[in-house]
Order: C-alpha cells, then structure tokens, then sequence
C-alpha cells in the first residue's frame, strides 16, 4: 500500500503524522515537566531540575493549612460524588426506560447544568444562598458542585443503559423475577462498571473544580484548588509543582484502578 | 396493582418517579439561582437582599453602553473563536491516527488524551507559567541556549500565553467526540472514493472530513463556550492587568463585591456565549443537512 | 381440551393495528409454529402469551386457567427469547439457576435441578463459562436449559434459530425436535421459514397482516393451501388464472373443480407441472424463457403470456441436454388431484 504513493499523499500523511505527534507532545508534557520541576532541590523553579530531592514535598506535608484543604476536598468530593449517584442513576432510568409525558423536556432539563459554565453556577448559588442568608460554605461548595457534575452522572448511565438489551428484563420476568428483583440481579451488576467509572470521574471533577469553589466555599476551610488558586499567583516556589505532582499521582492511581476494572476503551466514551 | 410497595411502583420502569428527585435538586439549586442571577442585575442589593421597588433596567444599559464592555468582549470573542479553531486543527490529526492505530498504540493514545482530563486546570495553567515564564521558562531557555534568540521573549502575560494556555487546556474536549465518530466510520466509503479515482488525501477531504462535520461543530461549539467563559487562564497567564467578560465578573463579584454589577456582566456573558454556540451549531447543521433525519 | 388457547386477541400499537383477532389452540405436548413474513404479527402473538404484550381484548388460556391478566412473572411460561438474552454477567450455571434463585429453592436442590438441566442439553462441561465465550448453538440450549429447569407448562421459543448459521441450523433443528418429544411439553414456535416449520412442528398456523390464515398439519397445508397466499408462502407455487367450464379447469381439463363455471384461480406446484412437445392439445402453450439445471432437477421458465412466467421443476438425466431457450413447449399437470382451484387469487399486486 504504501509503496506506491502518490506525491501529495506522502505529504499528507507526513503532515497528519508531525501535527499528531506535535498534539499528543502539548496533551502530556506539561503534566510531565511539573513532575520533573517537583523534584527540585532549589528554592525556585527550573527545568530540568538542578538535581533530585523530596525537600518541597515534605514542605506540603508540613503545611498544615495545605494538609486541612486536602481533607476538605477530600469530604466535599466524596459528598458530591455520592449525591450525584444517589440523583443520577435513578434519573438516568427514567430517561431511558420511561415513557411519561413531557420526557423530552426532563430530559433536557436533567442535562441542562453542562451548558453552565462552572463560573455561572457558582455565581448563582453564592446569591441564592445570600437571599437567604446562607453564607458561602462548603455545604454550599458541595450543593453547587453537585449540579455542576450531575449531567455527568446522568450521561453515562444513560449511555450504559440505552446500551443494555431491554429483552434481559423480559427474561428476568419470564424466569419469575419481580420488577425490584429484576433491578437488583440484572440491571445493576451490568451498570456497576459504568456507575464506578461515573462516580471516579465525578470524584476528580469535584476535587480539581476551582470555577465553582472559588465563588461558594468557606473562606475558612478551604478546598484545595481555592488554596492552590492563591498559591499559584503568590507563590514561586517549586512547592506548587510537588502540590501538583500528588494531585496528578492521585488522578492517575484513579485512572489506573478504572483502566483495571472498567477497561480504559469504555472511558473515553 | 395500587397497594404495590411505592419502591416497586417506583421500579415499575415507565413512569417519571425516578427523575422526580434529581428534576427537584436541579430546580432549587439551579432554577432558582439561575433566576436570582438574573433578578440580581435588575435591581438595587442591600445585604443580599432585594430592595424593594428598585427595579430598573439602568444596570443593564449602563454596562451595555460601557466601552469597556464591549472591548472585553471582542477580546473574549476572538482569543475563544481562535482557540476553537486551533484546537480544531491539533485535535483532528490526532483522532485521525487514533482511528488507524491499532493495540497498544490506540491506548497510548486514548491515556495521552484523557490524562490531562483528570489533572485539574489550574495545574495545567500553573505548568504553563513556568514553560513561558520569564528568562527561566523553559522555552526561552531552550532558544537561548540554541542561540536561536538573543533576547528572551516575552510570551507569559500576553495574548500569546492566553491562547496557548486554552487551546491546550481544552484540547482534549475537541479530541473526544471526533475520535469516536472517526474510529467508527464507514470505510466502504473511503475505498469507494479509492475505486472512484480520489487519491487518499482527496479521499480524505472529500469523504473522512465531511461525514466529520457534525462531531466538528460540536466539539467547536463545546470549545468555544469553555473558553469564552474561562477566566482562571486569562488571570493566571494574561497577568494581573489582563482582562476579559469572564474575568470581569468573577472580580465585580469576588473582589470588588458589586454584585448587582457582576450579576450585569454574567446575565451578558451566558447570553452572549449562547448566541454564540447557536450560531455554531446552526452553522454546523447547514454544513451537514445530509445528516438531519439521522438526528 | 387444548392446553393453550389464545382466543380473538386484538393489539394495536397507536395507529398500527397489529393483531387482529387472533385464535390459536394447540394441544397437550404438541409443538406448534406461527409462520409468517417479519411484521406479520406472530412474535406480539407470542409475547402476548409470555405477558409481555398486554392484548387490547382477547383472552390467554393456559390448562383450563386463564392468565390474560397475570404478569409475566407469575405465568408458567418457559420462553426462549430471539437470540437468547442470557444475563452477561451470569456464568451458564447461574443463567439456569435463576428462577429457582429467584423462588428461593434451596441451594442443595438448585444445584441438583441445574446439573439435570445441563445434563439434558449436554452443556455440563460449560457449566462456569460466560455467555459471551459460548457458541451460538450452545448459547441456544443454556436459553432453552434456563427454561426447561423451572418444568414450565409450556415453551415459547422466538426464532430460536436466527442467531445461528445456516450449516448449524438443520442440525440443531433436529436435536430440538428430540429434545422436546423427550420431554413432552407442549410448545409453541415462532419464524418466518418455512423449512424449519415443516422440520419442528405438528401444526403450522401461517400468520398474514394480524391473522390466522390456515392452521394444519405442515403437509396438509402445503397440499390443500387455502388462499393463494398461503400456497405461495408455504413452498413453491404456480397461483394462475383459470377459466372454470362445466366443473373442468379450462386449459387443462383433467383437473377437475368443484365450482360454478367463471373465473377462478389454480395453485399447482412446480414440481407437479411437466413439459410435453408443443402441438394441438390441452394444457398451457409457451416458450422456454430460462433453463437452470439444479443437478437432480432442472427448472424451467415457461412463457404463457401471463404476467409471472410458469415454473416447472423437472427431474434431469445426466447427459441430457435442457429444453433450448425459446423453443415453443406445452405444460400440463402430472397429478390434476394435486392441483387445488380458489376463488381468489393472489392481492392484486
């Protein structure tokens, strides 16, 4: 096949190739050079790094304001992501297996909160909550988040449930199983890879969201993006970059359990 | 069939119950914030409060007759407009060869792609202040040592930095919807265009490009929203007097504290980023009217 | 007293009405078939009887019961499902074990009943396999095993031989048939070939728009069709115009019709037409349009003037060249007793 190209195919596939790898350079390697700048011995950033040393990782663990924001984040993404399963996977059946009148309409109203940008979100819950003089707090953090990744949730177990033969019911009922009996030893094992990929993707999202936390989370105890906000404009040490680091290791160590237990083809969907 | 347990009744499959939960979340924490947005523009503010009998529509024709305004929103318009299109261009190659890549080379790819997903934005911004940053930014220490410059450039806080820093924040947003529509593509039409007499790079403008154009517009107009309203990247790489919509209203909301102001500045930006999108999308849809009865 | 009845059901889905007064009855341990072209509503009328499908009016009567108003979880009704949705998820054994986990049976006992039910479809070596890593044919009798283990009243099966390829099928086809007479359920088919009707049933209904059309023994059926349709659908058929005169089919008055004298329509069977020299004489006069030698048999394309050319399938000799195109020829029947004369013909296409 190749053998025989003409000139301007050669060229095109010479240009695709150069433009793809010049892409895939821009996707991973700034993550990478953030890694790398982590290691830095010295008191400032340089690439590549002057030599090796955990010095600015050890300066995170013992940032105790640092170490408390993790452990926000850590609570408000777990909440979030349970919130949105909780609304999400019942949601997402009706969606799919439901026949009501004006379903066109809840659907679109169920998916609505993708077309907000993060910005907006936040915004509108820290008035709303001043309406009622609510204070911006991470319960309110954890409420606007929940909108915000809700359509996430939706979305693929919509997808996951569109993909399911309507026909394993049938069976199911055909075998003597109930409608709660059906849910429970049908539908919900073939969902389960979908619902873990859904609630990991949903946990990352609320753990690096700054759009809404900027607006809505306590001025106190704040989550970790709010945190390294601040840090990134003031800050010019390489303590950034190891914050970074662990961030990406975490991301990472998620992604590698997903790829293990859901299979990495089905998450790019 | 009435005295049925309600989790069954729920579980029933066909009727609107199970949504009713999440239509309701939706409807108190964002409906209902959604308006106060808007009603917030419209009126005077005490203390979070309404004040009554203050409605006006001054706010909205103050800002709308505000030079500023507009500038800011040119700026917005054409760093998002230029970005969708560079992320377009960067993004098609690599769904491309994605589709024609087989085993291990296809998850190479699909990590590559998806791993900036789960690293957050504001570390992505943060690596491309020290890749521009300065003398010490890795590009300027690259072509100084290549003796390529004398002088390093000033590339962090410009419009340059800006556009880099979008574009390869929500490149992945581009790649996504094209590679799954590129991966499962007809081929037959592609050796038919082959058997017609196309060479492959006519093939694949003629054939692979315009069956593409509906995940094009799509993935155009999901980049350009991100990036009109995206004020985290003009802030950390446009430098501290940089400006644009989105920047505009987190500051009026966040650190000046005129609310009435910033509910003003985001009523404008969602309507207009929405105008925007329609436009794409109708756009998109005249391209491929072949692809109306499919929807 | 037939064990299943299904008695004038009628189902519309919005405009579309897709059965139309249907009445089926099949007796005690017998196997039935629904025949028809897709569309043609024989799968509603199975899931009707399966509960899937809530009829509009009619009533479902299963040994004496009716169950028109039972879901379907609670009908007797063993039901093999068009490419057989076994759960993914579930190994071949707790695909079988299902419904007596759902019945609650105790563990002892299930395993018991699933080791008989694998053992009589021969799949006990697969018995911790997924679904996705059996063959079409295997996956079939774990569909069929997962039914037969619950000892159901009867046995539904929907095109259960679709999902399979053709080489596979008349095998399969045979084993079932000696499954089902080893264990004497009454069962009823669902497909649109008519091959595998003859193969498998006692009685064929042959389904057309929402109705029952003809319902007989596979044979009696291609002999005596009713209507031209059945007799086109059911094998091969010449449906021809004929002119009826005192009793006797006009061009070839051996065959003999009880009817008043006018128009009137003759099925015959390619294989019951026979070429002869042309000449004076009764029968039809034509050309030769086509000649296909088919090893045993050749068939002919005869030109009569009629819209749709005669086919006739005649029994070749080796060495024995076919009748040449466009050499003129005379039709007549072999058997006029196997010819059936209607009233009607085919829908006026």
């Amino acid at each position: 096949m190749t053998k025989n190209l003409a000139p301007i195919d050669r060229i095109g596939r010479v240009v695709l190739g150069v433009v793809a790898a010049f892409s895939l350079l821009l996707l991973v390697a700034p993550s990478l050079i953030v890694v790398a700048i982590s290691f830095e011995p010295r008191g400032f950033i340089a690439f590549p790094p002057s030599g090796f040393s955990l010095r600015w990782y050890e300066h995170v663990f013992a940032n105790r304001q640092l170490t408390d924001s993790v452990v926000v984040s850590l609570w408000v993404s777990l909440a979030v992501a349970g919130i949105t399963l909780a609304l999400g996977v019942p949601a997402a059946f009706a969606s799919v297996r439901g026949t009501f009148a004006g379903k066109a309409a809840a659907n679109a109203f169920l998916l609505a909160p993708q077309m907000m940008p993060g910005m907006v979100i936040g915004i509108a819950s820290l008035f709303f909550g001043a309406y009622f003089a609510f204070r911006a707090s991470n319960a309110m953090l954890i409420l606007a988040l929940s909108v915000f990744c809700l359509p996430f949730v939706i979305r693929i177990a919509m997808a996951r449930l569109a993909g399911l033969d309507p026909r394993l019911d049938e069976a199911s009922a055909n075998l003597g199983a109930g409608k709660l009996e059906t849910f429970v030893r049908v539908t919900l094992p073939q969902l389960g890879p979908a619902l873990v990929a859904a609630a990991a993707f949903t946990f990352i999202e609320a753990f690096d969201n700054v759009t809404v936390a900027l607006f809505t989370s306590d001025v106190r105890g704040r989550p970790l993006p709010v945190e390294l906000y601040y840090l990134v404009q003031y800050d010019s040490t390489p303590a950034i970059a190891a914050i970074s680091a662990l961030e990406i290791g975490l991301s990472f160590a998620i992604m590698l359990v997903l790829a293990r237990t859901v299979g990495l083809e089905r998450l790019g969907r | 069939m009435s005295s049925a347990p309600l989790l069954r009744r729920i579980l029933h499959g066909r009727g609107i119950w199970p949504a009713v939960p999440a239509l309701a979340y939706l409807f108190v924490f964002l409906a209902l914030p959604m308006l106060t947005l808007l009603a917030f523009g419209f009126v005077t503010i005490d203390r979070g409060r309404i004040v009554a009998d203050t409605w006006t529509l001054g706010y909205l024709e103050a800002a709308l007759a505000d030079d500023l305004v507009w500038r800011l929103m040119w700026r917005s318009f054409w760093v998002a407009a230029v970005s969708s299109v560079l992320t377009l261009l960067l993004a098609y190659p690599v769904a491309y060869l994605f589709a024609e890549a087989k085993g291990i080379w296809r998850t190479l790819i699909l990590v590559a792609v998806v791993s900036p997903l789960l690293t957050s934005a504001l570390v992505r911004a943060y690596a491309w202040i020290v890749i521009l940053g300065g003398r010490r930014g890795l590009v300027n220490q690259t072509l100084l040592s290549l003796g390529l410059i004398e002088q390093p450039l000033r590339i962090l806080n410009t419009d340059w930095a800006v556009l880099i820093g979008m574009t390869q924040i929500h490149l992945p947003f581009m790649i996504l919807p094209l590679l799954a529509v590129l991966a499962e593509r007809d081929r037959r039409l592609e050796e038919a265009s082959l058997n017609l007499g196309a060479s492959q790079t006519g093939t694949f403008f003629r054939v692979v490009v315009p069956m593409s154009v509906p995940a094009i517009f799509a993935g155009l107009a999901l980049v350009f929203a991100v990036s009109y309203t995206n004020f985290i990247v003009p802030q950390l790489l446009g430098g501290g007097s940089y400006s644009t919509l989105a920047v505009q209203v987190y500051e009026q909301t966040i650190v000046v504290l005129d609310w009435t102001r910033g509910a003003v500045l985001a009523t404008i930006l969602l309507s207009t980023c929405f105008a925007f999108v329609l436009a794409i999308v109708a756009f998109g849809n005249r391209l491929a009217r072949w692809n109306e009865s499919a929807a | 007293m037939s064990h299943i009845a299904l008695q004038d059901i009628a189902k519309s889905f919005g405009p579309v009405r897709v059965l139309d007064g249907c009445s089926v009855a099949v007796d005690k341990g017998t196997v039935m078939t629904l025949l028809g072209p897709s569309g043609c509503g024989k799968t509603t009328l199975l899931r009707t009887l399966a509960g899937f499908v809530e009829p509009d009016s009619g009533r479902v009567v299963v040994g004496g019961r009716d169950i028109t108003d039972l879901p379907p979880n609670r009908r007797q009704v063993g039901y093999v499902f068009q490419s057989y949705a076994l759960f993914p998820h579930l190994d071949v054994a707790a695909n079988v074990a299902y419904g007596l986990r759902v019945r609650r049976v105790s563990q002892a006992e299930t395993q018991a009943r699933v080791r008989k039910a694998l053992d009589l479809v021969s799949l006990s070596a697969y018995a911790d396999r997924y679904p996705a890593r059996l063959s079409g044919g295997q996956q079939q009798r774990v569909a069929i095993a997962r039914a037969l283990v619950l000892e159901p009243e009867v046995l539904l099966l929907d095109e259960p031989f679709n999902a399979l390829d053709a080489k596979l099928r008349l095998s399969m086809q045979i084993e079932l048939r000696k499954l089902i007479e080893r264990v004497g359920i009454t069962s009823i088919f669902v497909t649109h070939d008519q091959q595998e009707a003859m193969t498998l049933s006692d009685r064929v209904a042959v389904m057309r728009a929402g109705r029952i059309e003809q319902v007989g023994a596979p044979i009696d059926i291609y002999d005596r069709p009713r209507t031209a349709y059945v007799a086109a659908f059911i094998g091969r058929a010449n449906v021809l115009p004929v002119d009826i005169r005192g009793g006797r089919v006009a061009p070839d008055p051996a065959i003999a019709a009880a009817r008043a004298d006018g128009a009137a329509w003759l099925v015959v069977r390619p294989e019951n037409l026979a070429i002869e020299n042309a000449g004076e004489g009764p029968g039809w006069h034509g050309t030769v349009a086509f000649a296909t030698p088919q090893g045993a048999t050749i068939e002919y394309e005869i030109a009569v003037g009629m819209a749709e050319p005669l086919r006739v399938v005649a029994l070749r000799k080796v060495g024995e060249p076919p009748a040449a195109v466009g050499s003129p020829v005379r039709v007549r029947a072999v058997d006029p007793a196997a010819c059936v004369v209607l009233g009607e013909g085919p829908d006026s296409v």
